[in-house]
């Protein structure tokens, strides 16, 4: 419960980010667009949407340094309790992003648009990749912190360059296929949908659980430390 | 009964160590704890709230260690230190929800009388708040709340007299039930004189006086003279002799005050005092 608590922080810490996520998220929809369009369109709005996500997930860490620190830790619970619901903010806020893709998604489908299944499955995989992202992003901070100087750029490309290197992944991908075959139709992917959709969950639940493994590391590593 | 026991309690860094700190703190009591800076008071207190890991040593509020139950422990504590812990761009409504959700014995009604009555304003980010305004707040957040130990680091430095008044007053009625304690390391030993009722003096991590404050008083005397007049027995026995133009001030042990004879001034010190002559002993 107290996890939770500690989410909620971290949500009114960065409630001021929140106000632009709605923005981001057209951005993302309109460089989508630019890109391709129909499903293929959604595949880059997702990269697009996790790769912003894997920055804005980070946000945390930047607040809760110097002085700031002090409040947390002297709320009466634990380590464990308190990396966990830094974690719970990760996740939230990366699946929260995915909603609003699973969502972009639904209205395509209402709209007419063909969605193939093997693309829902390729988005899946997006967002696992999403919160692996985010996972290895948390430990490193927890482990190195924010720092300063040159240590504070080398934060900054941690925090972009996974998300950018998916997004470009995503583009370059999305461009094979449409060299293969014409946008939209995807006939021999989709015979293998249902092998897709496996691989998509497994990636789920494989990144899950690979951040709960990074969040045990964490308490671990700053358990022994002070002011962590 | 102890309300606070440390116990050899050790931390060493890189250029400083902190040796073998060792005190009790009966509960209804409230002990000054002094020093220079860099004397390790914060590292004290920061290793008594836990946001710091000793190297060695024990500390237990009411009987409970950190180790035991980390999150009972905390709860017994209220912390204040020298500058807002809360983060800046937080207004007073996200503070009380925070409260809360983590104290169960945390009064809304208590906190927003101490809103009201401090006139802290509910609407601004405490960015733009005062220093003075962030000090009540704080104090505002642990007294709105079921405590045991009041860990106070520097906590009215800096705060105008009527400010530090009150808040004094405060201390002396957060311990008046006697089963709640302060601990209280400041630079204003006029604070302490008013209300400390233990002191403890720290310099280079090291404890050097330990006491009621009283008995501290009593075992010391100022002494003051010509210091041509000084016999080679007496200087050995002066701590902190300081000589100008115009003579010399030290401070002597009570027991020894046979050595005074009549050549000399003497008076009850003040703990400014003691401690001030303690700490130019230890520079020389």
């Amino acid at each position: 419960m107290r996890a939770l608590h500690f989410m909620k922080i971290d949500y009114v810490l960065t409630r001021k980010q929140m106000y632009f996520m709605p923005v981001f998220f057209v951005l993302a929809w309109v460089v989508g667009r630019g890109v391709t369009e129909g499903a293929m369109s959604l595949l880059v709005t997702c990269s697009y949407t996790l790769f912003v996500a894997s920055i804005f997930s980070t946000a945390p860490f930047g607040y809760c340094t110097g002085k700031n620190r002090g409040f947390l830790l002297l709320l009466p619970a634990t380590v464990k309790e308190r990396v966990a619901g830094r974690f719970l903010y990760g996740l939230s806020f990366v699946a929260l992003l995915g909603v609003l893709c699973a969502a972009l998604w639904g209205l395509y489908a209402l709209m007419g648009y063909e969605l193939p299944l093997w693309t829902v499955a390729i988005g899946l995989c997006e967002l696992a990749v999403g919160i692996l992202m985010m996972a290895l992003e948390f430990l490193f901070f927890y482990v190195f912190g924010e720092g300063k100087g040159n240590w504070q750029y080398l934060s900054n490309i941690v925090r972009v360059v996974p998300g950018m290197a998916m997004f470009f992944a995503t583009n370059g991908f999305v461009g094979e296929i449409q060299d293969m075959a014409p946008a939209g139709t995807g006939i021999d992917l989709e015979a293998f949908a249902g092998k897709f959709m496996q691989a998509g969950v497994v990636a789920i639940m494989v990144s899950l659980l690979l951040t709960a493994v990074a969040a045990a590391i964490c308490v671990k590593v700053i358990a022994r430390r002070d002011y962590a | 009964m102890e309300l606070l026991e440390v116990k050899n309690l050790s931390k060493h860094y890189k250029n400083f160590d902190l040796k073998d700190i060792s005190f009790t703190l009966p509960k209804g009591y409230i002990m000054g704890y002094v020093g220079a800076n860099g004397s390790g008071k914060t590292t004290t207190l920061n290793l008594i709230t836990g946001i710091v890991k000793g190297t060695g040593g024990e500390v237990q509020i009411d009987g409970l260690s950190r180790e035991e139950n980390e999150q009972a422990y905390k709860e017994k504590i209220g912390y204040v230190g020298d500058e807002s812990y809360f983060p800046d761009h937080f207004k007073i409504k996200h503070i009380r929800t925070i409260l809360k959700d983590f104290y169960p014995t945390f009064s809304a009604d208590k906190f927003n009388g101490f809103i009201r009555n401090w006139n802290l304003p509910e609407n601004k980010l405490l960015k733009d708040f005062s220093r003075g305004m962030k000090v009540m707040l704080m104090f505002a957040s642990v007294l709105a709340r079921d405590t045991k130990l009041l860990v106070l680091d520097e906590a009215t430095n800096g705060l105008d007299p009527v400010m530090r008044t009150e808040i004094l007053k405060l201390l002396q009625e957060y311990v008046m039930d006697g089963e709640r304690s302060v601990i209280f390391s400041t630079h204003i030993l006029s604070d302490l004189e008013q209300i400390a009722d233990y002191i403890y003096f720290i310099h280079k991590g090291r404890t050097v006086l330990y006491d009621a404050k009283d008995e501290l008083i009593e075992n010391f005397l100022l002494v003051k003279g010509e210091s041509a007049k000084i016999p080679p027995a007496l200087k050995k026995e002066l701590i902190g002799l300081e000589e100008n133009a115009y003579g010399f001030e030290a401070i002597l042990p009570s027991d020894r005050a046979e050595l005074l004879g009549s050549v000399f001034l003497f008076e009850k010190p003040t703990i400014d005092q003691i401690v001030i002559h303690y700490i130019m002993s230890a520079g020389k």
